[in-house]
């Protein structure tokens, strides 16, 4: 019996070293992933209507076209423009907003437009932890499958921090980044902190013209360890100016700065020049593309965008996705996170990363237009923006206009962190303005600004499209080229687990390879050495047990080879 | 032996058995003391209930008798903020919300649930909510004042929601019939300092429904509760004092700066400071030992001499 198992044993082993030396002669076959197997996204946020993008007229504020694929909400636009407490219940209850949420009274100067604004801010928390399930809650993609922990300045809403009672989605009104703040010089503007969330805050107007402290509300500063406490959970404190100067500025969360800036507690807020009947869209929600721009923009110019870059540390925003407990979250953020070990993963331009910036981040423009560009860097490093195919001039530094001659145009724009620059963007093409119509990139050359947790295509990317390199979805042509974005809205993708290039040709030969089949060498070697030990462990228990065979058939093949000879003797 | 086990256990049973049934009982002695002058919607809503068909009713001029009361936010002293004049009042079949947000979402006042054929009791339970009441809780940011609240079945209650933040808190509740409530909805929200009311009828089986306050992290953070009817159904998780977290945090102790370390870093500085001292200290020791020893041995050999010569 014993000899049967050995020979057996023997045979799978020559098998085995034969499979060996088989498989080394070609390698894996290439797996291409099927498109069927990813979740793919419609490329336009299915839940927005086409019909936002058209230019409209509602409770008699003019909104303008906006054809890219996820444009504002209309009702929005005419609420910040008119107030909260101007518009009819119906178009409120289009918003979301509360009823007080932007308050609009008073023409102080009697030049047609309201001076007295107060505009409530709540303070929202995104993609944080919750006890009762595993997953964040209220979500917010800044790309497909992307969702790191934020807080926000949020408008004051009304109802539910979701969309509704079965989706964990954020309520449209609650997202990154917080709402750009647009208010007149001379308005007397009082910002009206709500602090909805489970850590103290503040708000500082950095740049923009302020009193250090304020005769009936105190501190107005924003700094706990200058002007004022902490505003803590659940109270609420009036920040109040009047200011002398245009421009754009910036606004942030000025307690614990080094963490709750980064969370995105920060948003950009512009002083426009004083006009008559100037009604100004007071919140731009998301950023973005104004449609309803100040008297002294349009004066000047055809469009105006609102780009607010941003970044985000991972192991920062990932704290309040580990805990629940405020204190557990307060320690780790104010106790153990080391800011001079930060490094930024997540590059945002109005709070969403490429490919998201294509819904709602394009600056669509036509031939021969004045664009106005105000661009803010909330990041907490230098960052260096590149207009593909254009030369913009600077005409803004931080809010404060920059010598009309001495005025400069530049392909790259480098912006500190809280810096503002405003550009005019001139679709000439002169090959100097403008090289021509196209679907032009405008992105942060510093090449990490084009990735996602490091991983490209992410970042702050997104595009100068002229409209004739527009589809009907508004999204880019790329088409006509043979390219195909859908990879892009897969979070597969972002979970690095498909082969970019597997697409670039036929054969897909940069797709992913196969794993090993069978058993990989060093396996295979450790398999072999024990099938030599349970072969020589066999052979041993074969002599040891046959003994007195082996003797005796030894014994009897001496004797028989003695016998020969003895008989030969 | 086995007798006084007994009459231990059952000394413990009632008083446990005691003090559930006091819980109890607070609830609706503290109906009963609900102080009704800051706002008297409570009447307001039952008279609208009696005089009012609500099956046809599209009119928006509700100052007359939708019970959100504007007289107490002149108490409020930023109410210079609110220096607008405009009122926003807007109502359908199930949704009232007045200019400063506050909102009455999902009311029912008189549209029995099938499974009752009258109403058995009308209570009035009074919520209150704020950060304050977070402080028993520890780990939570917000909280009601009360995390359960029972009720029989088939009960019309009114509750007055009293939010003592100055920021915007809700009342909702969750998983209430949808043939009389709109996703199964109820629904008060205001920002505070101040109180809105508002009217349900409870289905007549045994149920519990989750309430919460569904501002990003509010329920998360503490502020989730549970309206029991009857006997009441399933458990609503990570309520408070009431039920466990489904997902627990891991704790651990921490190197937090003590008292005692300092009088134990202060007596090593004193033993580092008085090291030379205490040397001196040692070696005059000794040297008093020296000459103890040398003292005694003329002693030891007397003794040992005596001995020997024994």
């Amino acid at each position: 019996m014993p000899i049967h198992l050995f020979i057996a044993i023997l045979t799978f082993y020559l098998m085995l070293f034969g499979a060996g030396a088989q498989a080394s002669l070609k390698l894996p076959e290439t797996v291409k992933v099927d498109p069927a197997a990813l979740t793919t996204e419609p490329m336009c946020d299915p839940k927005i209507s086409p019909a936002w993008r058209e230019a409209q007229e509602i409770e008699g504020v003019k909104i303008e076209a906006s054809p890219g694929c996820s444009p504002d909400n209309p009702a929005w636009i005419a609420a910040a423009v008119k107030g909260t407490n101007h518009i009819s219940m119906e178009t409120l209850m289009k918003t979301g907003l509360s009823p007080d949420a932007i308050i609009k009274t008073d023409d102080l100067d009697g030049d047609g437009d309201p001076d007295r604004i107060i505009i409530k801010l709540e303070i929202m928390e995104l993609n944080g932890k919750s006890p009762d399930f595993p997953g964040v809650i209220p979500t917010f993609d800044i790309a497909p499958g992307i969702q790191p922990g934020a807080w926000v300045f949020a408008p004051k809403t009304s109802g539910m921090s979701t969309e509704n009672f079965e989706s964990v989605r954020a309520n449209p009104l609650l997202r990154l980044p917080s709402p750009v703040i647009r208010v007149e010089v001379g308005d007397i503007v009082q910002i009206v902190l709500e602090n909805t969330h489970y850590f103290p805050h503040s708000i500082h107007l950095h740049g923009v013209d302020h009193p250090f402290s304020h005769k009936d509300h105190g501190g107005n500063d924003g700094v706990p360890q200058t002007s004022e406490r902490e505003l803590m959970p659940g109270e609420r404190r009036i920040y109040e100016f009047q200011a002398r100067q245009p421009g754009t500025m910036f606004y942030h969360c000025h307690v614990q700065t080094h963490t709750h800036l980064a969370m995105g507690l920060a948003g950009m807020i512009v002083v426009e020049e004083n006009k008559p009947n100037n009604w100004l869209q007071t919140l731009n929600i998301g950023a973005g593309h104004v449609r309803h721009p100040s008297v002294a923009v349009k004066e000047q110019f055809d469009q105006e965008y609102d780009l607010h870059y941003h970044a985000m540390d991972k192991e920062l925003v990932e704290i309040i996705q580990k805990y629940n407990d405020p204190r557990l979250i307060a320690r780790d953020m104010n106790q153990r996170y080391d800011a001079t070990d930060a490094t930024e993963d997540y590059y945002t331009l109005n709070g969403l990363s490429f490919p998201y910036t294509l819904r709602e981040s394009l600056i669509v423009v036509e031939p021969d237009q004045k664009i106005k560009l105000r661009l803010l860097n909330s990041g907490g490093e230098l960052i260096a923006i590149h207009t593909h195919g254009h030369h913009a001039t600077i005409t803004h530094y931080d809010g404060v206009e920059h010598n009309p001659v001495a005025q400069i145009m530049r392909d790259v724009f480098d912006m500190a962190p809280a810096q503002r620059l405003d550009l005019r963007l001139e679709t000439v093409n002169d090959g100097k303005h403008s090289y021509g119509e196209g679907d032009w990139l405008i992105h942060d050359h510093r090449e990490k600004g084009i990735t996602t947790n490091g991983m490209a295509e992410g970042g702050s990317m997104s595009s100068i499209v002229y409209t004739s390199y527009l589809n009907g979805s508004g999204l880019p042509k790329v088409s006509h080229f043979g390219i195909d974005l859908n990879e892009f809205f897969t979070k597969e993708y972002y979970e690095r687990r498909y082969p970019i290039w597997q697409d670039l040709d036929e054969t897909a030969s940069l797709g992913s390879p196969a794993g090993q089949m069978g058993v990989n060498a060093a396996t295979q070697t450790s398999l072999l050495n024990a099938l030599y030990g349970l072969l020589i462990g066999l052979l041993i228990y074969l002599v040891s047990a046959k003994r007195e065979q082996i003797k005796q058939s030894a014994a009897a093949a001496v004797s028989r080879l003695k016998s020969p000879k003895g008989s030969n003797q | 032996m086995a007798k006084t086990i007994i009459t231990f256990l059952l000394a413990g049973f009632v008083t446990f058995s005691a003090s559930a049934f006091a819980q109890q009982q607070t609830k609706p002695a503290e109906h009963d003391q609900h102080d009704h002058s800051g706002h008297d919607m409570s009447q307001d809503s039952s008279g609208t209930a009696t005089d009012h068909d609500h099956d046809h009713h599209h009119d928006h001029d509700l100052s007359a008798e939708h019970p959100i009361d504007h007289s107490d936010h002149t108490m409020s002293p930023q109410s210079a903020e609110h220096g607008d004049g405009h009122h926003h009042h807007h109502m359908d079949h199930d949704h009232i919300m007045d200019h400063e947000g506050t909102m009455i979402m999902g009311q029912n006042l008189d549209k029995l649930p099938s499974s009752c054929k009258s109403i058995s009791q009308e209570v009035e339970i009074t919520v209150r909510a704020g950060r304050k009441y977070a402080a028993k809780f520890p780990g939570t940011a917000f909280a009601f004042d009360q995390q359960q609240w029972q009720v029989k079945p088939c009960s019309k209650v009114t509750f007055h929601f009293v939010n003592e933040d100055n920021i915007r808190h809700q009342f909702m509740m969750h998983g209430l019939p949808k043939y009389l409530y709109k996703y199964g909805m109820f629904h008060l929200e205001v920002t505070g300092p101040k109180t809105v009311s508002g009217t349900i009828i409870v289905p007549g089986s045994d149920d519990t429904f989750l309430v919460h306050c569904d501002i990003s992290h509010h329920m998360e953070k503490g502020m989730k509760a549970q309206l029991v009817v009857g006997k009441g159904g399933e458990n609503i998780p990570s309520i408070p004092g009431v039920t466990p977290y489904n997902i627990n945090d891991t704790y651990e102790a921490e190197n937090l700066p003590k008292v005692s370390d300092k009088a134990e870093q202060n007596a090593m500085v004193r033993q580092i400071t008085t090291f030379t001292n205490n040397n001196l200290q040692n070696y005059g020791m000794m040297l008093i030992g020296v000459l103890i020893g040398l003292l005694c041995i003329p002693l030891f050999k007397k003794i040992l001499f005596r001995k020997k010569s024994d």
